[in-house]
């Protein structure tokens, strides 16, 4: 199907116009979509280290091969979207993940964790290219004038889907789960047998995920549209030689991409880990404690909310900067509080990180003008702090005690902390504001 | 065209209602409603509230029935008996029961067997052991000997000379001679061995545990291995030890349950070495999953069960095998 620019009329002011409404559902539901996948992996950690008798670094891989695979994905995709279009894009996105998530099927039979990463590695790869493809979509789906809020529109179904994806876990999955007592006073076939009852357990969640993407793919596939206001096709400009040296010399720009990277590996790390806290420190059922992940995203969402009135009222940075503070106290807390205050603290920590991604975007890429075209590619590519630092918390946690492994994100918080006090102590020559919005890239 | 949507339109809604028939049908193959009993000892220790309410679960999980009943104390051998008779008359076809005697409620498990009741004893065992089904309980000996082959390969490490303090519960309890029996098995040595200073009964009582250990230290302040039936004990005699002011990182101090307060306040920080955790759980769930399959037709549960045992520790002995403090946490029971 042609991508053909449309006639501004009427219809044009509109967020979403007539004759698009039926593509924009349809992308909506794979903005839901991937953040149902994304959080369901969350709660994967917790049990697959049950399910495998694993250390909790091995299990923790789980996120390296999600997070993994976007990192690795997010350039091909952006190929796939110059090359061949946004529709292409996502419908390789939307056909590879179903791949991914049908992959649990064998994955479930064979009983070997490594299949398992690999279909989460397939699944991830296809929301990386659906991602990078749905957002610019999203915004030529209309006038550029309505772009903005056409893409927040659908972004806010992300977080819906989001807590759909914790809540599959927290009641098909958690509660089903063979009790670890039990497994004690097993002999080795009951084990075997039990292991392959909790696999299908994981197995039927993430099936129902890969037909939801298999419809929606037919769906948009066999969807007749014009995008009224489409993408140039088959090239598109190249970033010149001097943009990436002239990226890397912005102090603001450099050290925002590592503010990134440490605030997404702090997000993955609180949210991996909030079920294992609640679990091995306070002692809470795998069902409650998947409970008080689905808390952790509600505070998550509601506060977003907060904050973007408080970015209304106070400066991005400074806000930043006392969240961080807020964030470092919650880690410190969980820390040595081994009981009911510190999984409370746990949770209150999504209110510190619900307004890093897009303040750190959007500080990161200030004053760039079109170099921030550029750079918004790095500042996504930050993800790798999600397959990266939950390993280290796996491996403290392993070395020292559940409670301490939360230390990571501790220093990952203060880092970004420590990039919103850069700011507010450096102030930039010529200011422009690029009025870029933030993706819906991270990593909820 | 019309009249072809129509009949496409009637053939649908037949195949839709034959679906729905045939899935209601699947539905229906649920599994036939028994009526089973637990009697447990008393509702202060939560290892009894955690036995119940696994239960409970297990019961709803299994469509199964489940009336429930507890004595006031461990010795309440009258509420037990009278939760007997009151369960068979509401039908309980199946009874889960913790003998508060081993002996004097053998006259009225007699007569409920007699009346066709399965019984399994869970925890405690009755005299003889076939005066009931079948017996659920932790194996003991085997949670004694854990704790006693924890201590001697960490004494061997400390380079300590033994001094060994054993907390007891009372003369003539089974399960806790078999702990000590387990524990002399586990350190390798036997009764009445010189290393042994001290042996006192604490009926597994904190107060008693901490004044009874406090008498210990003051005729035998090199006391450098404390053994004790329960957690109940170790924490009292965890609190005189402190009191006396003993070095605690040169102290081996070990016990037996597995309760979520002593994991949590005494061994996570490493005050409780070592503890052998018991699953009042899996007593519960097995028994109720037992009792349920039999009354369905399946196998009459019989002879003993062990329901397990762990060594929790955050400081593994080698050549031990424990599990780390985190999986003490999620699978102590209480709170």
């Amino acid at each position: 199907m042609a991508e053909m620019a449309d006639d501004d009329g009427p219809e044009s002011a509109r967020i979403v116009a007539v004759p698009m409404r039926i593509p924009f559902i349809l992308l909506v539901l794979c903005f839901t979509a991937w953040g149902a996948a994304a959080n369901l992996t969350d709660i994967l950690v917790g049990v697959f280290r049950g399910i495998f008798d694993m250390s909790n670094f091995q299990s923790s891989l789980v996120q390296s091969a999600y997070y993994g695979a976007y990192f690795l994905l997010a350039l091909p995709a952006g190929f796939i979207n110059n090359r061949y279009g946004y529709k292409t894009g996502v419908l390789v996105g939307l056909g590879l993940a179903a791949v991914g998530g049908m992959l649990f099927l064998p994955a479930s039979q064979i009983l070997e964790y490594d299949m398992f990463l690999l279909a989460l590695f397939f699944l991830a790869a296809g929301l990386s290219i659906l991602e990078t493809s749905a957002n610019p979509f999203v915004i030529a789906m209309g006038a550029e004038s309505t772009g903005t809020q056409r893409l927040n529109l659908a972004q806010a179904f992300n977080p819906i889907g989001a807590n759909i994806g914790v809540l599959m876990g927290a009641v098909f999955i958690l509660p089903a789960l063979t009790p670890e007592a039990s497994k004690v006073i097993m002999s080795e076939p009951e084990l075997l047998a039990s292991q392959q009852a909790d696999l299908n357990l994981v197995l039927k969640p993430y099936l129902g995920i890969a037909v939801a993407l298999i419809l929606i793919w037919i769906a948009i596939m066999f969807r007749r549209f014009e995008l009224p206001n489409p993408p140039a096709v088959g090239g598109g400009p190249a970033a010149s030689g001097n943009v990436a040296l002239r990226l890397w010399n912005n102090r603001h720009y450099r050290y925002g991409v590592m503010a990134q990277f440490f605030n997404v590996a702090a997000q993955t790390c609180i949210w991996t880990f909030t079920i294992l806290y609640a679990q091995d420190v306070v002692g809470e059922s795998p069902e409650n404690a998947g409970w008080w992940l689905q808390a952790s995203l509600i505070i998550f969402l509601f506060s977003r909310f907060l904050m973007v009135w408080l970015l209304g009222v106070f400066r991005p940075s400074r806000l930043l900067a006392v969240m961080a503070a807020f964030g470092v106290l919650c880690c410190l807390t969980a820390m040595f509080s081994l009981n009911l205050v510190g999984l409370v603290a746990v949770a209150a920590a999504s209110a510190s990180l619900s307004l890093m991604f897009p303040t750190i975007y959007g500080m990161a890429l200030q004053g760039l003008g079109d170099d921030a075209k550029f750079g918004s590619a790095g500042l996504v590519m930050a993800i790798l702090g999600g397959a990266i630092m939950p390993l280290v918390h796996g491996v403290v946690m392993d070395l020292s005690s559940p409670a301490m492994g939360y230390v990571v994100p501790g220093i990952c918080l203060a880092l970004v902390g420590a990039y919103a006090l850069f700011d507010l102590r450096n102030e930039r020559s010529g200011f422009v504001d690029t009025g870029m919005p933030a993706p819906g890239g991270e990593a909820s | 065209m019309t009249v072809m949507k129509k009949y496409l339109y009637r053939r649908a809604r037949v195949l839709l209602l034959a679906g729905f028939a045939i899935a209601l049908g699947a539905c229906s193959g649920e599994d036939e409603s028994v009526t089973i009993g637990l009697i447990t000892k008393q509702e202060v220790n939560p290892y009894w509230v955690t036995m119940r309410e696994v239960a409970q679960q297990t019961a709803k999980d299994n469509n199964v029935t489940l009336l429930t009943a507890t004595g006031t104390s461990d010795v309440d051998v009258y509420s037990q008996q009278a939760a007997l008779k009151d369960m068979i008359a509401k039908g309980a076809r199946g009874i889960l029961i913790a003998p508060t005697s081993s002996t004097a409620l053998l006259p009225d498990i007699e007569a409920a067997r007699r009346q066709g009741v399965l019984v399994i004893a869970v925890d405690t065992p009755v005299e003889p052991v076939d005066a009931v089904d079948a017996y659920f309980a932790t194996d003991n000996e085997a949670a004694g000997r854990l704790v006693g082959q924890y201590a001697t390969v960490k004494a061997q490490l400390l380079d300590l000379k033994p001094k060994i303090a054993m907390l007891d519960l009372a003369p003539g309890i089974s399960s806790g001679e078999a702990r000590h029996r387990g524990f002399l098995k586990g350190f390798g040595i036997t009764p009445g061995d010189p290393a042994i200073v001290a042996m006192v009964d604490t009926e597994g009582d904190r107060e008693l545990g901490e004044s009874r250990m406090a008498e210990i230290l003051a005729e035998h302040p090199d006391v450098n291995i404390v053994y004790t039936v329960n957690e109940p004990a170790a924490l009292g005699a965890l609190a005189a030890l402190q009191d006396a002011g003993a070095d605690l990182d040169r102290t081996i101090l070990v016990s037996i349950d597995g309760g979520c307060r002593a994991i949590k306040q005494a061994v996570r920080p490493g005050d409780i070495d070592a503890t052998a955790m018991q699953f009042p759980q899996n007593m519960a769930r097995e028994g109720v999953r037992a009792l349920a399959s039999a009354l369905r037709g399946g196998d009459r549960p019989s002879g003993y069960l062990n329901t397990g045992v762990e060594l929790i520790t955050g400081d593994p002995a080698p050549g031990v095998k424990s599990r780390d403090v985190a999986f003490g946490v999620r699978n102590c029971w209480g709170n």
